[in-house]
Order: C-alpha cells, then sequence, then structure tokens
C-alpha cells in the first residue's frame, strides 16, 4: 500500500497509530466531547457524534474551556480518548492535556492534514521525528473530510 | 531552553517531588512552544476544581501532589466546584457527588489555594497588577487578568496552573511576551451594544473568527461596565481559543487602535453587524418550545453589581411556582450580598442565589432529569454553548430583562 509521509513539528513525543477523523473545525473536549464514550457532542460540530476513541485526531487547533487539559489525560487513562493528535497549529490546553496523557502530537506540517488526509486513512504519528505517515483508505473521490 | 541552577535542581528533584513533576510538566510545555527561560509567577487560578471536570486521573494526581507535601509558591484560587454545600439537597445534587468534591478541595487547601471557588477570582481579591505574569486557567478568566487587568498569562491547564503554583515558574511564551500581546484582528463595532447578552453575542461572533488571534475592537463606549467585557471576554474564550482582547481606550495595553496593534497593521478588518448578532444568537437560542423551567444568570460569576441589578428587577414580584431561578456567584459576592439586602429580595421572590458552581461544573445531567428540567434560558452565550454539548439540552439565549420576565412568567417570548 502507497504511503504519503508528512513532516513537521514534534509538540508532545511519542508514537502512535490510528484510524484518521479530520474536521476543518476547532474542538473543545469541555462542552465538545462525552468523555465516557468519545463521541463527539457539540451541537452543529462537523463532527457531531463520531467516535474518537482510539482514533488519531486531525484538526486545525483547540478551542474553549481550561478544563480541557485534564478531560484528555482523564480519556486518555481510560481509553476513550483520540491516540494522537495532528494539528495546524497546536494551543496550550490540549498540549497539556496531551502530555500529561502521553499522547503523541505534531503540528506546522509541510502539506495541509487537513487536505492530505481523509477520515477513515490510516496513520502513524511519530512525533519524536516529527512524522505522520498515511496510509490512504481506498477511495474514489479526493481526500476530503 | 534555559534553566538557572536553581531551576535545575528543581527540575532534578532536590526539593522534592511535586516540585520535580511540575518542572517537569513545564519544560515539556514550555519546549513544545519554543519557550526559552522560565519566568516567575505570583498569582495562580486553577481549573479543574470540580471533579465533574477533572475526572478520576485528574483527581488521582491532585491528591498525589497534596499527600506528597507540594506547597503553593504563588496566590491561588480556585475555579468552581461540583456544588453548593450548603444547597445541594435542594438543587438535586446527590451526597456522593458533595463529599467527593469536599475531598478534592481539602486536597487543594491542604497544598496553600484559597478555595473561592469561583470563575471571577478578580472579584475576590486575585488581581494580578499590569505586567505581572501569572498561570491562570479558566478561559474567561484568563481573558479578564490579561486583557482588563493587564497581567500577562497563557491559557493553562489545570496540570500547568497546579505546577506553576507548586514552582512559582512559567514557561516564557506566548502571552508573557510583550511581543505576542500585539493586536491581529480590527473589530469595528459601529452599532450600540449593552449587557451582558449583547457583549456575550459580539464576543461569540468574534470568537469563531479569531481563533487564537489576539482581537482589537474600536468603538466600545467609555461607559463599558466590567460585567460587560467579562461577558465580551468569556464568549470570546468559548468560541475561540482567545487569550487576549484589547478594547481602543478602555483597556490598559491599547490608550489609542495604534498602541494596540504595537503600531503594525492589522492583518484581517470586519465590522460586526446586525446579521452576525443574529446569526450568533440564532447559533446558541436552539430551544425550539416556549416552555421555561431552569433559568440560570450569572456566568461568568455574577459581581456584585449584578446581583443588586437583579434584585432590583425581581421587586414585587414572584418567580413562577414552577420555575427554578438561579443566580449564581461565590460565597464571597453572596455573603456581601446578604449583608446589602440583596439576597433576601431575590430570595423573597422565590430565586436561589447559588454558589461555588454552575450548571457546567454540576452532575447537570442527573440533577435536570430529578428535577425535570429541559432546557436551560440563560443570557450568557458561553453557558447556553456549554449545556448545550456538555449537559444535551438546548437553550433559550437572551438579554437578562428578558430571561428574567421569563422566570415570572414561564414563558420565552421568541
Amino acid at each position: 500500500m502507497e504511503t504519503i509521509t508528512l513532516k513537521g513539528r514534534k509538540v508532545v513525543p511519542g508514537r502512535a497509530r490510528g484510524e484518521a477523523v479530520v474536521t476543518t473545525e476547532p474542538v473543545s473536549f469541555i462542552g465538545g466531547v462525552d468523555p465516557l464514550t468519545g463521541l463527539v457532542t457539540e451541537p452543529g460540530h462537523q463532527l457531531e457524534g463520531v467516535c474518537l476513541a482510539g482514533k488519531v485526531l486531525v484538526y486545525p487547533t483547540g478551542k474553549g474551556s481550561t478544563g480541557g487539559s485534564y478531560r484528555i489525560y482523564d480519556m486518555a487513562v481510560h481509553g476513550t480518548g483520540p491516540v494522537a493528535f495532528v494539528q495546524l497549529q497546536s494551543e496550550p490546553i490540549a498540549t497539556i492535556g496531551a502530555i500529561m496523557g502521553n499522547m503523541p502530537v505534531v503540528d506546522a506540517l509541510d502539506r495541509n492534514p487537513l487536505e492530505v488526509i481523509a477520515t477513515g486513512d490510516t496513520v502513524e504519528v511519530d512525533a519524536d521525528r516529527g512524522l505522520v505517515i498515511v496510509t490512504p483508505k481506498k477511495r474514489t473521490g479526493p481526500a476530503r473530510p | 531552553m534555559f534553566l538557572t541552577d536553581r531551576e535545575k535542581r528543581m527540575l532534578d528533584g532536590e526539593m522534592g517531588y511535586p516540585i520535580q513533576k511540575g518542572m517537569q510538566i513545564m519544560t515539556v510545555l514550555g519546549e513544545s512552544f519554543g519557550a526559552e527561560r522560565m519566568v516567575d509567577v505570583s498569582s495562580a487560578h486553577m481549573p479543574g476544581a470540580s471533579i465533574m471536570l477533572l475526572g478520576r486521573a485528574g483527581m488521582a494526581f491532585v491528591e498525589e501532589m497534596a499527600a506528597k507535601g507540594g506547597q503553593f509558591r504563588t496566590f491561588t484560587t480556585t475555579n468552581p466546584t461540583s456544588c453548593d454545600d450548603t444547597l445541594w439537597e435542594k438543587l438535586g445534587i446527590g451526597r456522593d457527588i458533595v463529599d467527593l468534591q469536599a475531598r478534592l478541595t481539602a486536597a487543594y487547601q491542604k497544598l496553600g489555594a484559597i478555595t473561592c471557588a469561583t470563575c471571577t477570582p478578580y472579584f475576590t481579591g486575585n488581581a494580578p497588577r499590569l505586567g505581572e505574569h501569572a498561570a491562570w486557567g479558566e478561559s474567561s478568566a484568563v481573558v479578564y487578568a490579561n486583557s482588563v487587568l493587564g497581567a500577562r498569562t497563557n491559557r493553562e491547564g489545570g496540570p500547568t496552573a497546579l505546577a506553576s503554583s507548586l514552582t512559582g515558574k512559567a514557561p516564557a511564551y506566548g502571552m508573557h511576551l510583550p511581543e505576542n500581546r500585539c493586536g491581529r484582528l480590527l473589530v469595528h463595532v459601529t452599532r450600540p451594544i449593552s449587557g451582558i447578552f449583547g457583549y456575550g453575542s459580539l464576543g461569540y461572533h468574534v470568537g469563531a473568527v479569531a481563533g487564537q488571534l489576539t482581537p482589537v475592537f474600536s468603538g466600545i463606549p467609555a461607559n463599558v461596565s466590567f460585567d460587560e467585557l467579562k461577558s465580551l471576554g468569556s464568549a470570546l474564550a468559548t468560541s475561540g481559543a482567545v487569550s487576549l482582547f484589547h478594547a481602543a481606550g478602555i483597556t490598559p495595553e491599547a490608550p489609542t487602535l495604534e498602541a494596540a496593534f504595537g503600531g503594525k497593521k492589522p492583518e484581517t478588518e470586519l465590522e460586526y453587524t446586525a446579521q452576525d448578532e443574529r446569526a450568533a444568537i440564532e447559533h446558541l437560542n436552539l430551544e425550539k418550545s416556549d416552555d421555561v423551567d431552569w433559568v440560570y444568570l450569572g456566568c461568568p460569576h455574577c459581581s456584585i453589581l449584578e446581583v443588586r441589578d437583579i434584585a432590583r428587577a425581581l421587586a414585587g414580584r414572584k418567580v413562577h411556582p414552577e420555575v427554578e431561578l438561579w443566580v449564581n456567584t461565590s460565597t464571597a459576592v453572596r455573603t456581601l450580598a446578604r449583608h446589602m439586602g440583596y439576597a433576601a429580595a431575590i430570595e423573597e421572590a422565590g430565586g436561589l442565589i447559588v454558589c461555588d458552581t454552575c450548571p457546567a461544573h454540576t452532575p447537570s445531567r442527573e440533577m435536570a432529569k430529578k428535577q425535570g428540567y429541559r432546557t436551560l434560558t440563560t443570557d450568557s452565550a458561553k453557558m447556553a454553548h456549554y449545556v448545550a454539548g456538555e449537559v444535551g439540552f438546548p437553550t433559550h439565549y437572551g438579554s437578562t430583562e428578558k430571561v428574567i420576565a421569563a422566570a415570572i412568567s414561564k414563558r420565552w417570548e421568541g
């Protein structure tokens, strides 16, 4: 299977692999995601109803409540959250949660991950080397979420 | 990242495990944001003070720091908890929640926090001055501290607000550096705006456009109240990840529009139109039925002036017997409201002054089921947003006057 490799910046070290969930909207883990199930709950959000557990979340950046750090940490410990973040630009709240939960995070990639990666692709995040390795799901249309 | 000899000893564990753990968290964070050094901080505000937001893993972390002898070196205040420990039974909150919360609050007290349990710690004495470095969480309070007080804090999560409190340090990136505090986005406010609702709608619209960028408002009138600025900031940090705004001629780092941009040109410019305002309101006023059951004022927590104005608006009126009206604030402000007679006036009308918590920090789903609530009626953009996503029921969103009228009539005049 052909892979695409994106090169970026390590935000939080570590390696993880999972299915991609891609959104062009910022995400808040408080008031936006159910911690027990990993389902996105924010009304009208592109990902409303989508489950983030075990996934690699590919999104522009975080927003909203500073309670998000402990929420991300708790979800990481209990396996209900994403396993890695791929972001356009990192922000402290998600980064702090990821540091506590040992979740790899990369940002500032050489190609726009929101365009290159599609929901359902398999993504390996090697934050130590700043790499995101994408194995595209078989698809007919363009790589859009 | 450069560390002084003393900071290195802190990181090496010479000053105990809690300080070492705090330095570890902050060096990883600092390195990921390109911080070159640490700054000394003297003021902190702790998010993650409610067991509902903290989770089991976070609770274990805070208790471990307290058990291992951690001691705060900063003036640290705490955010709202999961309950009002004088009204919990009446509100429909379970005993188990109250007990678990007491354990967490005791851990924060042991660490040295002043557990004022409010999202408006600046009304209870935690008010870092212009240019002072701080480590604050609570997104609305971060914006208030940076914008209205002129202090310098990033958006801290619970773990780093704890780390900074234990060490008296914060990594020097983002809002700590003057070059990052200039405006990037210019917002023209050309129509009259007022109240918690008016400023909240403005903030909710602009936050979504701004993301992490610092907006500068032109056209905010000189008589804007600190409650209106608190509402503006809280909404900016709800739809976006804003840490700081400037209002030309109003906030301390923006004596003029030019000063707010640090002599540079704005990257983006927009005018806040009537259509923008309508869109923000429609996004939050999601409840279709006109029936009202749970009415909420005080997000962020009311100042004493807001409590006074609500007491005056309720004079000679009665809250509908099938409606619960919450006026939320801190224990400190409720004590003053009792002293002033405002609390008696609100209670006489059938309202409750609820302290130390809010619907986003309580076990609201269970509580709503028990109390038979199916919607929330509020004047706060922030509360309307989070109740929809966190509790799962839609809100009526409108002006304070309209919300109070709905508490009396049990009807939402759409």
